[in-house]
């Protein structure tokens, strides 16, 4: 109900990865931007996350890894100023410490997380129109460069984003966040990759949520 | 003026007293009760347990909640939005809620920001009582987070995430619903339900909201089905369960009514070939039913629905005594006299009508106000139809007979003079041995069953709705709770405290999923001020170290400086119960708290998904201020108690039995004449093994009533013998109305009732085939 905070950014997780996957849409821009990435199940890239909040002196700026699997989750990998990891899956959250401690929370105990999960496999199953139960989307430009605006239908979630911004080509390249108080963020994805398979480090973090969503 | 004229005028004058009484009470609708807790003894020694039974009830009971499915989400909010204005529009309802405000964080946190420094998770608290606790660890936890998990405070009002996580430990999505769009949805298998819930204007257990209910939430069905055709309603109410029961048992009622007082008409008249015992015996019943109606509403201000099925079966044991009269009636013939006849039969009447009494009053003494019911139901009803014979049936009948009394017991006799003059005492000890020996693997089989739901029918497709409603929202289907008191609502807050430790460790166990309980929303004053100070130990104790640590993660010099201004500055403020009572965050939860009772406060902490409830006795005894109450749990104990007090009973009573016929027959004869009704009573129980029939209570009942009256016919039988064409024609007409009436109660759709009516079928109908035994055997007959 309340976590649309989580929401935002678990959606943009997958976005970057998936947005384009949604090959129902309307707009043969997507189409396209689709069958540039579906042919990959799973997608890395390295990423450089700034935000702005009112109670910073400056941007806090985090980088590292980005993994999206189709069957996992999606598994992010801080690895500056601190490592620290987090598992989004289907059912349930991790965070993984430095010291390798497993904290998780399953998406069904948290008001509102389970929405997330909800626009996750929606994202994940191309199914646009539940997509565009909480967002009106607008896409800009072609294939080879294009930019997406969703704005929260839903009251609920407007309480906690604004508007969301994408950019991209091949793959997802920026995503942009809104909150009504002012504070935003902003992430830069580079060295995008497609793959089949995660890697054997990467299936071990994804841990036990490995089996939990592995499904189609 | 002669007697008869007298004993006439009196009747009478008793019929008019219950007409009127009748009227009084009640126009043409019988009050019935059809709520189940009202037939249920007081099983909780608390009281107090009892009233929050009640009021749990209450609060679940009158409320009507529907899911609304359709593959397509838009379809569906749309179709739960018109079936919510549907119902609205036919105003039976008190309220109709579909459209939720959407859920506003700020109430929340705002509640909780001002008392944060008294409030700590349960981990933190235990990880910052053992040692300092990793600070900084906490604070790039919050900044770095991709996901901000559930309810947040702002990064400057809750750096190190402490509040988060006291937040996040709130029990507030125990249903496995979401907020979408306004509505409360859930998702499965291709289809969305959205949630739509109806408060009944009054309680469900009334009749007239039950019509008028059921009636609105057809139409609305009806007319949603038309506008949005693929839609699926499913409900879940005991509005519709308790109508549902009355509707069958007003079916019942009819069945059973209808189908003895046919048969027994026929019957009637196959054996007397007039239609005046017809009428005179209806009219005994008649006056009967109506007396035991009127008496017991009377007495208990409304009737069960389930006394009121057993009442109907009661048609064949109340015609019994007018039978006898025709009995005698054909037996004189010609000479027939009929304050004579009276006189004659009266000792038998007289005897009859004590047994029954004794039997049904003993069942009246039951702490159960069903049974007590039924008893008072039965005393009256067989009470009003003797006293019809006793008063107006010899002034009704004063034509002599013109049936041949041979002539109408023709075929039964001749059957009976075909087991005198074939079966041998020889032969008649072999069958009892093979039929024991047929029953005896019958009787290890026998299980029981005391489950509190024997009293209740439902519908299967009122339950394969509720079955799918919990499945889909996570709904608790439990009467089990833990009820704490205390003087004040700070004791009882710290009593749940202590409670909610041992049922952290049932949690870790898996017993059970989770609780909900007041004091997870308002920790109580004691373990506030212990978390004040956990966190004046672990994070306010070094300030100048705090500054340092926010000042290199880049947080603005006044944020810690505003941090432990207001930590200073809140330290005389304490989180009241009636700040979060008062509270819309705490609406979802106000029915855990009972507020003011006789001794004190008192406050529900409700387990949730309950897989094993084995520790939950323990967890509570021993703990003064909490009490464990299970009304399901309790019940079916009594219940149990009763079927093995009830079994112990059964055998003395056999021996009581026996010792009675003794002092009129003898040691060996009266054996005799026990026999056929013992051997029914074993032989039915076999059958009930074989059949894999659960033993209840209520077929205990059955057999306490088969000992009863089954030996009736081997006492008629002896001392009437075959000849007596006339007594076996009452014997018969006896036995067989009665296996009637309660034959066809094996029937009902009560559990409960059926067991009773299936073990009457079974026992009375074996010890009348078996019966002319004591024929073979009597020394009467023989000499």
């Amino acid at each position: 109900m309340c976590t649309m905070s989580a929401c935002r950014n678990l959606l943009l997780s997958v976005m970057l990865c998936f947005i384009a996957s949604s090959t129902a849409m309307a707009s043969d821009t997507l189409a396209r931007i689709a069958s540039q990435i579906e042919k990959y199940s799973v997608v890395h890239a390295d990423f450089v996350q700034t935000k702005h909040m009112a109670a910073l002196k400056r941007p806090l700026v985090t980088t590292g890894r980005l993994t999206f699997s189709r069957s996992h989750g999606v598994l992010w990998q801080i690895e500056q100023p601190y490592r620290m990891s987090y598992v989004l899956g289907e059912e349930r959250i991790v965070e993984i410490g430095s010291d390798g401690v497993r904290r998780e929370r399953g998406l069904r105990e948290v008001p509102g997380l389970a929405q997330v999960g909800r626009v996750f496999r929606a994202l994940l199953g191309a199914n646009t129109s539940a997509l565009q139960e909480y967002f009106d989307l607008a896409i800009k430009g072609d294939a080879s460069k294009w930019e997406l605006e969703l704005k929260p239908r839903q009251a609920q979630i407007a309480q906690f984003l604004t508007v969301m911004r994408l950019d991209g080509a091949r793959f997802v390249e920026g995503i942009t966040i809104s909150e009504p108080g002012g504070d935003s963020i902003q992430i830069r994805l580079r060295n995008a990759q497609g793959a089949s398979v995660p890697s054997e480090a990467e299936l071990q973090l994804f841990g036990s949520d490995a089996a939990v969503s592995a499904k189609p | 003026m002669n007697a008869m004229r007298w004993r006439a005028l009196l009747w009478l004058a008793l019929a008019v007293v219950i007409a009127i009484g009748g009227t009084v009470q009640f126009s043409g609708q019988i009050p019935l009760q059809t709520n189940l807790l009202a037939l249920l003894p007081p099983t909780e020694r608390n009281p107090l347990a009892e009233q929050a039974v009640g009021k749990l009830a209450d609060a679940a009971g009158n409320r009507i909640v529907f899911l609304i499915g359709h593959p397509s989400s838009g379809t569906a909010g749309n179709a739960a939005r018109r079936f919510a204005s549907l119902l609205r529009e036919a105003d039976a309802f008190r309220q109709v809620v579909a459209e939720i405000p959407p859920f506003d964080q700020k109430q929340l946190t705002g509640l909780y920001r001002n008392f944060r420094f008294n409030l700590l998770s349960e981990s933190d608290r235990v990880e910052f009582s053992a040692g300092p606790g990793r600070i900084e660890e906490r604070l790039q936890r919050k900044l770095f987070t991709p996901i901000r998990l559930g309810l947040t405070l702002p990064l400057a009002e809750d750096p190190l995430g402490l509040s988060d996580a006291w937040l996040a430990e709130l029990p507030l999505k125990s249903l496995k619903l979401d907020a979408e769009n306004g509505l409360l949805v859930t998702r499965d298998r291709g289809k969305l339900w959205a949630f739509v819930s109806a408060d009944l204007p009054g309680s469900a257990y009334d009749s007239d909201i039950q019509r008028r209910i059921t009636a609105a939430v057809a139409e609305a069905v009806r007319m949603l089905l038309k506008e949005y055709p693929e839609t699926e309603v499913l409900r879940v109410g005991s509005v519709f369960y308790a109508g549902a029961a009355r509707a069958s048992a007003e079916k019942e009622v009819d069945l059973i009514g209808t189908g003895s007082l046919i048969g027994m008409l026929l019957l009637l008249y196959l054996v007397f070939r007039s239609l005046r015992p017809l009428a005179l015996g209806v009219l005994s019943v008649g006056f009967g039913i109506a007396a035991a109606v009127v008496v017991t509403v009377w007495v208990y201000g409304e009737l069960h629905l389930i006394a009121l099925v057993f009442g109907a079966s009661l048609i064949g044991e109340a015609i019994d005594y007018a039978i006898q009269y025709f009995a005698a009636q054909l037996g004189a013939g010609a000479a027939w006299e009929p304050m004579a006849g009276l006189r004659r039969i009266a000792p038998g009447l007289i005897v009859a009508l004590t047994t029954s009494m004794l039997g049904y009053g003993a069942l009246m003494l039951a702490p159960f106000p069903a049974l007590s019911q039924i008893a008072l139901f039965a005393l009256v009803g067989l009470g009003a139809a003797w006293l019809t014979v006793f008063l107006l049936l010899p002034w009704l009948l004063k034509q002599p007979s013109r049936r041949d009394p041979e002539a109408a017991v023709a075929i039964p006799q001749r059957f009976l003079v075909w087991w005198q003059a074939n079966a041998s005492q020889r032969i008649c000890l072999v069958i009892t041995a093979i039929l024991l020996c047929c029953a005896m693997p019958g009787w290890i089989q026998l299980t029981g069953n005391d489950d509190v739901r024997l009293l209740v029918s439902r519908p299967p497709a009122l339950l394969a709705q509720e079955e799918k409603i919990r499945e889909l929202t996570g709904f608790g289907n439990s009467s089990q709770f833990f009820l704490v008191e205390g003087a004040t609502p700070d004791v009882v807050l710290a009593n749940e405290e202590r409670l909610a430790a041992s049922l952290a460790l049932l949690s870790a166990r898996g017993d059970i999923s989770g609780f909900q309980s007041v004091s997870v929303f308002v920790p109580s004053e004691a373990r506030q001020r212990q978390n004040r100070a956990l966190w004046s130990d672990r994070v306010f104790a070094d300030e100048a170290g705090l500054r340092k640590m926010f000042a290199q993660a880049g947080l603005r010099d006044e944020i810690a400086d505003r941090l432990i201004g207001e930590f200073k500055a809140s330290s005389a403020s304490v989180l009241r119960l009636e700040d979060w009572l008062q509270s819309p965050v705490s609406l979802p939860f106000r029915y855990l708290w009972l507020g003011r009772v006789d001794t004190g406060f008192a406050s529900v902490v409700l387990p949730q998904g309950i897989r094993d409830v084995t520790h939950f006795e323990t967890i509570a005894s021993g703990v003064p201020g909490i009490t464990f109450v299970d009304k399901a749990g309790s019940v079916s104990h009594l219940f149990r108690a009763y079927r093995q007090w009830g079994a112990l009973w059964l055998i003395a009573a056999v021996a009581l039995v026996y010792g009675v016929l003794c002092l009129r027959y003898g040691l060996r004869q009266a054996l005799v004449v026990l026999m056929p009704t013992a051997l029914a009573m074993v032989l039915s129980l076999g059958i009930f093994g074989y059949l894999a029939i659960p033993l209840t209570l209520f077929n205990l009942m059955g057999l306490m009533l088969v000992l009863g009256v089954g030996v009736n016919y081997s006492i008629f039988l002896c001392e009437g013998g075959v000849r007596a064409a006339a007594t076996l024609a009452g014997v018969l007409l006896s036995a067989g109305t009665t296996l009637l009436s309660f034959g066809l109660l094996a029937f009902s759709s009560m559990p409960a009732l059926a067991g009773f009516g299936l073990t009457l079928l079974l026992g009375i109908g074996i010890a009348v085939m078996l019966a002319p035994m004591v024929l073979v055997f009597s020394e009467r007959e023989s000499a």
